[in-house]
């Protein structure tokens, strides 16, 4: 079944930065990316229980004869067939519907602030929305286009942990890398997290894909992120604990996208695992 | 604390609702009914504020300025501030409705309250009803999202947003909830009408809490005879006119304005400049217009026939304009006091022309003419009939309130098919309530009609072997796929294989490349279904390959389309 990734075109150098990426992400998965040229600055997407109302920076109206020139020609460059998407269904009539129901999503760090704004440690409200509500992963991409060659999974031993390392594992299958996992442990003996991975049932999905599995002990979880191969794709969950999901994006998660710039897929509280 | 939080967020798994959430919901009604119906006082006190510190302005030359001033502020404030894309909000709640189980923003719980007391308050030719629709039913929406309820009942809660609101703005129960299931929910259900009714209560009680008893207009004892009733006929054919000249100006005034090269907020206050002036020739069009209506009731409106007709349709133009340009507010108050002129209208013609007539008192052909315009331009003719009951408090008037709402309501239909708010979805084909075909083909994917079991065959075969998998088929479809890309290239049908059926020298002399059909119809996995009956239709086909990137997916029938389209129609009917 042909699976698609969404992305939102910006029609300027950091924009095509973020196409390249996407492009780049399905060619490794075999996806199809859906690209969208906006129209107008806002559009709304209808999640099972939320509706996010997005505020384009206005970037992404730039130029609108050139952008869909640019946008077939970085698909075409990559031998893909561009589809493009345009919205069927409107809330009012500059208030476009965009649906939920892709695969994958590319954003980057803030889809509403000005790219000047957008750094390490920065991840916009909306983007935050989208990757709180949504059933697929978010696909955050590094600021430049950045190949990666294997998969880093950070594993915390929450049920939303579980679900990122199953994506990671579904990744790594589907691209023929290789998978390392990463877990700040701390005074916690690694067995615990071995046997939540065993109760999980993936042991045997690790067996061949499995390159090694570190267990930061010492020094502050930042410190321990210079370990991350800088070429790897991290994956991870957000708003993994209790209650607290709904309100924080999750220590670790902030801690990880204001550390490393590497390309970030993050399984949201909603996502839901493809088998 | 945090399991306390984690309890409080899902309700739902209470045991005390985990049986029948009907509880569930009559509690959360309670809380929407109260939050809507303070929303609705919130903005009529605003309003009642505005308009009493401009009234001491309006005696000024440039008191023609404050409504276009007040509309270009509105303006600003939702495209600026709020950054809503605008519309008169009812729409939106019927769309949010039928479309995403009642999902609506929670900027739109404060955003139209603010702008149409921007827009009235100034002096612009529209009513505080819809903004206040929309607050009470974002409010019932963010709530059940908050408490994570399921759609059925946030639309439930939606319903009782709205009639707590219209409960609460016009003191008026029955009307909030007839309004809230007539024209919102559109759907009649003791599942729905037992919350939206109890929160039509708590909007109303809340109301006379902080605002007293009070009904709208003064009740009147009017002696109706058999003659009035029969003129009623007559009336409700104008308030039918009325209702499709207000609707068509409407219209025609929003596509005026779109295709004018300004930004909106320029646009509204051409819009509100141009009510501002008609406004300082004849006051009875600025504003709610409610204090006209008083005088119209009540027999003291002093003017003739031609006055009264010109406040009429100077009414209809000063909304037009006012929401049309850009402007923020409903069309309930407009449409009361039109209604009112136009019943007056009628009354001082019939009188004029059948002066030995006794007539009933004018005020009686306000109210049914307020009712006939309600019922016209909603076609809803239960919410014109019950909504003017309450407010004028008098029950005497119900039989030609049925005559003019009735024969109002019909006549509207013939000449507008579809309701003032629900023409432009009903155009974009977005209005899909509960069990229309419409619906039911929304709520159905290819992916789940999808008939996996075909057997795909490759081009270079031959029929020989292709007769030996027909065998153990018991499809009369094949798809031809690439050996090695995969990539699909056709369709074998049983039919194309017949003439070669019988003649045993063809079976290894033919491949299955030279059978195929290779100009095959087919559909993506993400097509509406309704294209995709459509196509069949024209086409005369009864099943189509499923296609994506290349690649054969499956089948889609009707055979199963109908199967599926049985079921779901039951769960949105709830008849098994």
């Amino acid at each position: 079944m042909a699976q698609r990734l969404f992305h939102i075109f910006r029609n300027t150098p950091l924009g095509r930065e973020t196409l390249l990426q996407s492009i780049y992400f399905c060619q490794q998965m075999g996806v199809l990316p859906t690209v969208y040229i906006p129209e107008a600055t806002k559009f709304l997407m209808y999640f099972e229980n939320d509706v996010v109302q997005v505020d384009l920076d206005p970037s992404y109206l730039n130029d609108p004869e050139t952008a869909l020139t640019h946008a077939e020609h970085l698909l075409k460059a990559a031998k893909m067939k561009p589809e493009l998407f345009t919205p069927k269904n409107f809330t009012a009539s500059t208030l476009p519907d965009i649906p939920t129901n892709f695969e994958f999503m590319c954003c980057p760090r803030s889809i509403s602030d000005l790219s000047s704004k957008i750094g390490l440690g920065y991840i916009g409200p909306r983007v935050r929305r989208i990757i709180q509500a949504a059933r697929f992963p978010v696909l955050i991409t590094s600021p430049v286009y950045k190949p990666w060659q294997r998969i880093a999974v950070f594993f915390g031993g929450s049920a939303n942990a579980v679900n990122a390392l199953r994506l990671g594992i579904r990744v790594a299958t589907l691209t023929n890398l290789r998978l390392d996992i990463f877990t700040q442990a701390g005074k916690n003996d690694p067995s615990k997290y071995r046997a939540i991975v065993r109760d999980a049932g993936l042991e045997k999905s690790l067996e061949n894909i499995l390159e090694g599995w570190t267990f930061f002990e010492k020094k502050r979880f930042e410190d321990n992120l210079y370990d991350v191969p800088h070429d790897a794709l991290v994956v991870l969950g957000a708003y993994g604990h209790g209650i607290i999901r709904d309100i924080m994006f999750g220590s670790m998660m902030e801690k990880i996208q204001s550390t490393i710039s590497n390309n970030l897929l993050i399984a949201g509280p909603k996502y839901t695992v493809i088998a | 604390m945090i399991r306390l939080l984690k309890k409080l967020k899902y309700p739902g798994r209470w045991s005390l609702f985990r049986s029948d959430d009907r509880l569930l919901l009559i509690v959360f009604a309670v809380i929407v009914g109260i939050c809507s119906g303070l929303a609705a006082l919130l903005l009529n006190r605003s309003l009642e504020t505005m308009l009493a510190w401009l009234h001491h302005y309006r005696v000024y030359w440039w008191a023609i300025f404050l409504p276009a001033a007040g509309a270009a502020l509105s303006s600003l404030f939702l495209e600026k501030i709020v950054n809503e894309g605008a519309g008169h909000g009812v729409p939106e709640v019927i769309y949010a409705v039928s479309r995403y189980g009642g999902l609506l923003r929670l900027r739109s719980g404060f955003s139209r309250l603010i702008s149409s007391c921007l827009t009235i308050g100034s002096g612009g030719s529209a009513g505080p009803e819809a903004p206040v629709v929309m607050s009470g039913a974002a409010i019932g929406s963010n709530i059940a999202q908050a408490f994570s309820l399921n759609d059925r009942q946030r639309v439930a809660l939606v319903g009782c947003g709205a009639a707590g609101a219209i409960a609460a703005i016009f003191n008026a129960p029955i009307s909030g909830m007839v309004f809230a299931i007539e024209v919102i929910l559109g759907e009649w259900s003791t599942m729905n009408i037992i919350p939206i009714a109890i929160a039509a209560v708590a909007g109303t009680e809340v109301s006379r809490l902080l605002k007293g008893n009070q009904i709208a207009f003064a009740h009147r004892i009017f002696d109706i005879h058999f003659h009035d009733i029969l003129a009623c006929v007559g009336l409700a054919v104008f308030c039918a006119l009325a209702s499709v000249l207000l609707t068509r100006a409407l219209r025609a005034m929003h596509h005026l304005s779109k295709g004018v090269a300004l930004p909106l907020w320029v646009r509204a206050a051409i819009g509100g400049s141009m009510v501002g002036a008609i406004g300082y020739l004849l006051p009875y069009v600025l504003g709610e217009g409610y204090h006209a209506i008083h005088k119209a009731i009540e027999g003291g409106f002093s003017g003739g026939l031609m006055l009264v007709t010109a406040i009429a349709l100077l009414k209809i133009l000063a909304t037009s304009l006012t929401l049309g340009w850009g402007g923020s507010g409903g069309i309930f108050a407009p449409c009361l006091v039109i209604g009112a002129f136009v019943g007056l209208s009628f009354h001082r013609f019939m009188a004029a022309v059948w002066s030995s007539v006794i007539w009933v008192n004018e005020g009686c052909f306000a109210l049914l003419g307020m009712a006939g315009l309600i019922s016209g331009i909603m076609q809803a003719p239960l919410t014109g009939i019950f909504l003017v009951i309450e407010i004028s408090g008098g029950y005497e008037v119900i039989v030609p309130l049925i005559v003019v709402s009735t024969i109002s309501t019909t006549l509207c239909h013939y000449l507008e098919p579809a309701s003032f708010y629900l023409k432009d979805l009903v155009e974009q084909g977005q209005l899909l309530r509960p069990g229309t075909d419409a619906r039911v083909l929304t709520d159905l994917s290819i992916q789940e009609l999808l008939e996996t079991d075909c057997i795909c065959v490759h081009p270079d075969m031959r029929l020989a072997d292709f007769l030996d998998i027909v065998k153990t088929s018991h499809r009369n479809h094949f798809p031809v796929e690439d050996r090695k890309t995969r990539n699909f290239l056709g369709m074998i049908h049983l039919d194309d294989i017949r003439p070669y059926l019988f003649d045993p020298a063809m079976h290894n002399a033919v491949l299955t490349g030279q059978l195929m059909n290779r100009h095959v119809k087919s559909v993506s996995l993400h097509d509406d279904l309704s294209d995709v009956l459509k196509k069949m239709n024209d086409d005369h086909i009864f099943s189509m390959p499923v296609v994506s990137d290349n690649r054969f997916l499956g089948m889609i029938s009707k055979a199963t389309l109908l199967d599926q389209y049985r079921k779901e129609l039951m769960v949105q009917t709830g008849r098994f």
